[in-house]
């Protein structure tokens, strides 16, 4: 890897200060399993003169519950989500996705922040550098969006548009699904930003001066059907071709509220409402989970080699809806 | 946790910062700079492990993430040396397949024992990594099932496909005390 | 039963074993070396291109950095099949393709330095496709191959070489068949040998005691002396080669091909006057280094209801990608496994190979034939569902047995001396309950709701099994210790343990009193190495000979000493009696008092052996997702005398990996169809399998004493991978109940047979780029 100056970060401010400080040119590093990737492919346009280490910031770890929302700290690590007794009993969907995800070793660092964070893996903006040089697309700002013409199998079905790379964060679509919020600060303030909306096809909406803090969930009223489920080549170790994450609620033996995401398909979660729809009011079962798997993707544009994800969806959507 | 951090990078005197890096039960003082000897901030653990403290046990694959050749315990816990800063390892304790042996006496680790007693490698490149992933495990579950062992070992590449014997390795000592 | 032996058949420690275990085993890159340099290339981003100039001054004054070598300021050095393909070349043929090379004091400065090479590209037209490279008007890549086509057949097999599989006369045969059927089918994934170590190797130029002209190597290889042979015949005459063998993290034959590295390195390191280490990183392992060459059939088949094959007639196509060391006599040994496992009268396969604008194909397990009978064997499938055959039947019937023959390597042929495998393939049908599970061509084994599982089986066999040509000596010492003279190197299949085993055996000595010399060129005698499944059978063949030799000229030495003829004595644990007098013994040492015995051991190539292996799958389909599931394996095969149980095992269990029945599931290299790069150059998106996944395995292993050595053994390694993937492609057809026929069998490909696509998704054979 090429050098570059380190310095851990002991409070927010801290890290906010160099941010300013560097302007686009400072890293977070926080479990490091995706930036150091990036920095060692030098896959970024800009390869950062100053990272910063949030690991030695105290007290970001935590994964709690107040009165109205469960709070998880942005460097909560992945193994913590999924043995939390908390997460296990109350959101389910969290451990199973942060379970999906990688192989142990990874998830004994990665954190939920930086797995929100985290870089597309689309073939064609991670073609190393040392292999004949990187490609210049679209996502860095000037190029061409090469998987429109060239291999997209993996690539996006609905909602891209200038960048087919999909959303590779498994725990972004479970968070989508509990209506999760992620709290961003700067030196102008915080704000809150839905999981889902975060994502959008060309970057995230974090500013390069921004960090994220910590990511809530409302708490459940009532108790809910949670489940998650990848559809990958092989597991471990791979990234989501399809993933869906359903939310749902049934009362009186109808479904009174449903909450579907799909990750994998877009460049970020995607909120399945034409699925939500078909359930809401009516009585579990395969047909109407069917029903809604065939909803669920309506409009969906496929490029030339990825139609096939889009069964792979519904097939996932029948699964976690009903059985 | 995060305190110890800091009393271990340290400037010294001269300016130059310092850092200790605990290995095997042996704490290592290094210059961070990017001359040789030192650890550079964009060394990996890996790198340092190998290159500096000439610990080449360690094996690197992949060199990122994906394979496990690279892994080792920090505080306990399997993780990849190949995508960590040494930098930021200071003041944690680092165990490589060259610290599973007993100091004193040389003997090795029951598991290692066990991997020579089932042939549980072929060319033995994936083998450390391999015996490191399952250390961590046993640390944490003595007696594991067998899913319990082929998902602590899921991170681990093996070409030859030597893991059903690996997984035997692993049962023949679990439940064991070492 | 009770074996007869001391050490063979039984489970024994591999010798390296307490080594590999501690981290103490000793890769290239674990050993240290005095003012190392590292070697870095710099790498084409076109496919084709002309290089007009270039500039490496700036990467030159680069503080650190110690030579830049491009095509202009190094000698023309040449290799490949034929001789033709350059080091460096001022034009690149594939991206990737070396450019310049770098030495520098450290890794990283050699790779900042490589972005300071300045380059003026001409960018030429590539092609990618094997079809396409061969129609009018493609590209050309060299002068020298007119349509891209390369000359068929080696040199190195003797004057003549297997260029087509010609007996016969098709037409009769036609004439005689019952179904004339035509097919074509591709294997054309290019899995990656993908050993987990990548290539690498230390070299040092000039070392004081071998003289100015003498270079020494540290690679990671399964063949050093072959090594030494072919970086001679590079750097030419006048330089004396050595090559030191290390443990190697594996190869799969696909080392073979390191004439690049470690030419860079020999060259930085004649440059530097310093010891310089090439790595490659494992992107360009898997992007510029070898890959599994395509292979597409296209052919016509006369078959009989009885399964008796007539005539088969047609076309194979090999692409090489970007040149070619040995995908001529892969070509040759495929021809020649065709004929095993088909018995056929009348043959017309005519092979053409051509190259592209992608990195070269070139040695992976199962060299020639697994890529030829991966193609074949679906082809027949199709004959043998018009005629309601079933495979089982097809392959007992057709796989070689004594009495019958066939055209080998060196286009010579062999009458089979081997034995009849027919009882051990019933064997492995009945412990993977074959007759239960075989439904019919495509019927599915069961159906459970979205829940499919059909059954395939595949047959390979390989008379590489007494390939070229082993020598080896065994020195005994006068303390009474054994020590084995061979080059032989050890890349995981415990070979190496298995030499000390025999010689342990012949001399009934305790297993610890022999030890083997390092591979090392300079203090051993010519070893081909361990390719193929030649291990077993000619390497230790060679061993156990040097080792009888010493042990006779022991005995000679003995038998005045004993006062009886040498014939009569006999050995174990160091001591020396005769049989009719077994109470009067002499210890070693007493014969070996200031002498050292040296027995020499050679073996000649024998291609009139084959082994074979069955493989039997079983896979579940997902028609929902279009997700195949390997659930379960069971090989079957007969290796004469079991050397080593847990190696065997092991080598069996090797079957998934390295570019074998996974290569039909899901190991594939992507290619760009615009640029031609390689997409998934990681070990992410390059799929292998996991622990998680493992199906179940069961080894069923016959022991027929073969008539190999005095231990009666045969290898059968190598031969692992090859039965599979057709295995598996004809478990999907049946499991979905269409034929699938492109590798590896995506879930795109099954939603797309089973017309779940629609046309937007339709899938097109020929993966990569069409
Ligand atoms: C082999 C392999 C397999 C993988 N498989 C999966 C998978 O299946 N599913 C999946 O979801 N992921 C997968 N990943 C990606 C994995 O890196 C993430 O899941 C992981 O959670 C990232 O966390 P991290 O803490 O290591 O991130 P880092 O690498 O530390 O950070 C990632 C990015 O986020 C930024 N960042 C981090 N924290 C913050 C913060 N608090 N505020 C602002 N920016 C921040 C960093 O600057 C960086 O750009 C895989 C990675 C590898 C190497
Ligand atoms: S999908 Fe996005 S990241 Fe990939 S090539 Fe297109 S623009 Fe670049
Ligand atoms: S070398 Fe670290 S995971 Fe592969
Ligand atoms: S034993 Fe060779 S990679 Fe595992």
């Amino acid at each position: 890897m090429k050098t570059f100056d380190h310095y851990d970060a002991r409070s927010i401010d801290e890290a906010l200060g160099l941010l300013g400080k560097h302007r686009g040119k400072a890293r977070l590093n926080a479990g490091g399993t995706d930036l150091l990737g990036l920095l060692k492919d030098r896959v970024l346009p800009q390869y950062p003169e100053l990272i910063v280490n949030i690991k030695t910031i105290p007290g970001l770890d935590y994964i709690e519950e107040d009165g109205e929302r469960l709070r998880i700290g942005a460097l909560a690590r992945l193994c913590d989500l999924a043995g939390s007794r908390l997460l296990q009993e109350r959101y389910g969907v969290i451990c199973e996705a942060a379970l999906a995800v990688a192989g142990p070793q990874i998830r004994n660092v990665a954190t939920i922040g930086g797995n929100l964070c985290q870089d597309v893996r689309c073939w064609y903006y991670r073609y190393p550098a040392h292999l004949g040089g990187g490609m210049l697309c679209a996502r860095k700002g000037r190029g061409p969006c090469f998987a429109v013409k060239g291999d997209n199998r993996y690539h996006a079905v609905i909602g891209a548009g200038k960048c087919f790379a999909v959303c590779p964060s498994d725990l972004a679509v479970a968070l989508a699904a509990l209506d999760g919020h992620m709290t961003l600060v700067s030196h102008r303030g915080e704000r809150r930003v839905g999981v889902g909306d975060f994502f959008s096809p060309l970057r995230n909406v974090l500013e390069a001066d921004e960090f994220v803090k910590e990511i809530d969930v409302p708490k459940a009223s009532v108790p809910r059907l949670q489940r998650f489920l990848k559809f990958t080549l092989r597991k471990p170790i791979d990234f989501a071709v399809v993933s869906v994450a359903a939310v749902t609620e049934v009362k009186d033996g109808i479904y009174s509220d449903a909450r579907i995401v799909i990750g994998g398909v877009a460049p970020g979660p995607f909120r399945a409402g034409k699925a939500e729809e078909e359930l809401i009011g009516c009585e579990p079962g395969d047909a109407v989970a069917a029903q809604a798997a065939e909803a669920a993707l309506e409009g969906a544009r496929p490029l030339s080699k990825n139609a096939w994800k889009i069964e792979v969806a519904r097939a996932l959507i029948k699964r976690t809806v009903y059985r | 946790m995060t305190g110890e951090i800091f009393a271990s990078n340290v400037e010294s005197a001269a300016g130059d910062k310092q850092m200790s890096l605990m290995v095997n039960a042996h704490s290592y003082l290094l210059t961070v700079g990017n001359r040789p000897g030192e650890v550079d901030p964009a060394h990996t653990l890996a790198f340092t492990l190998r290159e500096t403290l000439g610990l080449t046990g360690t094996k690197v694959s992949c060199d990122k993430g994906a394979c496990g050749g690279c892994t080792v315990l920090m505080d306990g816990k399997a993780v990849l040396s190949c995508m960590l800063l040494t930098i930021e390892c200071g003041g944690k304790e680092i165990t490589t397949i060259e610290g599973l042996m007993e100091p004193k006496t040389g003997a090795l680790d029951p598991l290692q024992q066990s991997f020579i007693d089932h042939s549980a490698f072929q060319c033995g490149f994936c083998t450390p990594g391999m015996i490191m992933s399952a250390k961590a495990l046993l640390a944490e579950n003595p007696s594991p099932s067998e899913e319990e062992i082929k998902e602590a070992l899921s991170g681990n590449f093996c070409r030859c496909i030597s893991q059903y014997q690996v997984v035997e390795a692993v049962k023949a000592v679990s439940g064991k005390k070492r | 039963m009770g074996k007869p032996y001391r050490y063979i058949g039984k489970a024994t420690p591999r010798r390296d074993g307490a080594e590999i275990v501690t981290g103490r085993s000793h890769f290239v890159d674990d050993l240290r070396f005095e003012r190392l340099l590292h070697g870095k290339v710099l790498r084409s981003p076109h496919a084709h291109a002309i290089i007009r100039s270039i500039d490496s001054s700036r990467a030159e004054s680069l503080g650190g950095v110690k030579a830049v070598l491009t095509w202009e300021n190094i000698p023309d050095l040449r290799y490949g099949n034929p001789r033709v393909f350059r080091l460096l070349d001022p034009k690149v043929r594939y991206v990737g393709d070396a450019v310049a090379v770098i030495a520098a004091e450290s890794e990283e400065i050699a790779r900042e330095a490589a972005g300071l090479v300045e380059i003026d590209y001409e960018v030429l037209p590539a092609v990618f496709g094997d079809y396409e490279a061969s129609a009018p008007g493609a590209p050309q890549l060299y002068d020298e191959f007119p349509g891209n086509v390369l000359p068929l057949g080696d040199p190195f097999l003797g004057p003549k070489s297997m260029v087509e599989i010609a007996t016969g006369d098709v037409e009769s045969g036609f004439s005689e068949a019952d179904v004339i059927f035509e097919g074509k089918c591709g294997y054309d994934n290019l899995p990656n040998p993908m050993p987990m170590e990548s290539p690498r190797v230390v070299a040092l130029w000039g070392r004081a005691a071998e003289g100015p002209d003498a270079v020494t190597f540290w690679v990671s290889n399964q063949a050093p002396y072959l090594m030494k042979a072919v970086l001679g015949s590079i750097l030419g005459g006048n330089v004396d080669v050595r090559v030191f063998g290390g443990p190697c993290g594996g190869s799969f034959g696909s080392k073979l091909m390191s004439w690049q590295p470690m030419c860079y390195a020999a060259l930085l390191s004649k440059n530097t006057g310093r010891p310089v280490k090439v790595v490659y990183s494992k992107e360009e392992h898997l992007a510029a280094f070898t890959l599994r060459p395509s292979s597409r059939l296209d052919i016509k088949v006369g078959m009989k209801k009885d399964g008796t094959v007539t005539a088969i007639a047609g076309d194979w196509l090999i692409g090489t990608g970007s040149y070619s060391q040995t995908t001529q006599a892969q070509v040759a040994v495929g021809c020649g496994e065709a004929m095993l496992a088909v018995r056929c009268k009348n043959w017309n396969v005519k092979p053409r190979i051509v190259c592209t604008n992608r990195t070269a194909s070139g040695i992976a397990r199962g060299f020639g034939g697994q890529e030829l009978k991966c193609a074949l064997f679906p082809i027949l499938s199709r004959g043998m569902a018009k005629l309601e055959i079933d495979p089982l039947d097809f392959m007992k019937k057709n796989f070689i047995r004594p009495g019958e023959g066939y055209l080998w390597r060196n286009a010579q042929w062999y009458d089979y001396r081997g034995i009849d495998f027919t009882k051990m393939m019933d064997k492995g049908a009945e412990v993977f309950g074959w007759e239960q599970k075989w439904k019919g061509w495509l019927k599915p084994t069961t159906v459970e709701g979205n829940r499919r599982i059909g059954v395939g089986v595949g047959v390979h066999g390989n008379a590489d099994v007494g390939e070229d040509v082993s020598e080896a000596y065994v020195r005994l010492d006068g303390n009474g210790r054994v020590v084995v003279h061979s080059c032989l190197q050890e890349h995981g299949t415990g070979q190496r343990s298995n030499a000390l085993k025999v010689v342990a055996e012949v001399f009934q000595t305790p297993l610890e009193w022999v030890s083997m010399t390092p591979a090392d060129t300079m203090v051993n005698p010519f070893e081909f190495g361990p390719f193929g499944s030649r291990g077993t059978y000619i390497i230790l063949g060679a061993i156990v000979r040097a080792a009888e030799d010493a042990k006779k000229k022991l005995f000679e030495l003995a038998a005045p000493m004993l006062g009886c003829d040498a014939s009569e004595l006999d050995t174990a644990d160091g001591f020396i009696w005769a049989k009719t007098a077994p109470e009067k013994r002499l210890r070693w040492q007493r014969v070996l008092f200031q002498r050292t015995v040296l027995g020499y051991g050679r073996f000649e190539p024998d291609y009139s052996l084959s082994n074979c292996l069955m493989s039997f799958v079983e896979v579940e389909v997902d028609t929902d997702t279009g997700k195949l599931t390997l659930l379960r394996v069971v090989n079957a095969t007969d290796v004469g005398q079991i050397i080593d149980p847990q190696g065997l095992e092991g080598q069996l269990c090797g079957c998934l990996g390295t570019a074998g029945i996974d290569s039909a599931i899901f190991e594939e290299t992507v290619l760009d169809p615009l640029s031609g790069r390689i997409l998934n150059a990681n070990m992410i998106d390059y799929k292998w399998r996991t622990s998680s996944e493992l199906p179940a395995i069961e080894n069923v292993v016959f022991e027929t004493p073969m008539p190999t050595h005095r231990f009666h053994a045969i290898g059968v390694g190598e031969i692992a991978t090859s039965p599979g993937p057709s295995a598996v492609l004809m478990a999907a057809s049946n499991a979905v109940g269409v034929w699938l026929d492109g590798y590896p069998v995506t879930p795109a490909k099954i939603l797309s047979a089973l017309g779940k696509l629609g046309s937007a998704g339709k899938i097109k054979d020929g993966a990569n780029g069409k």
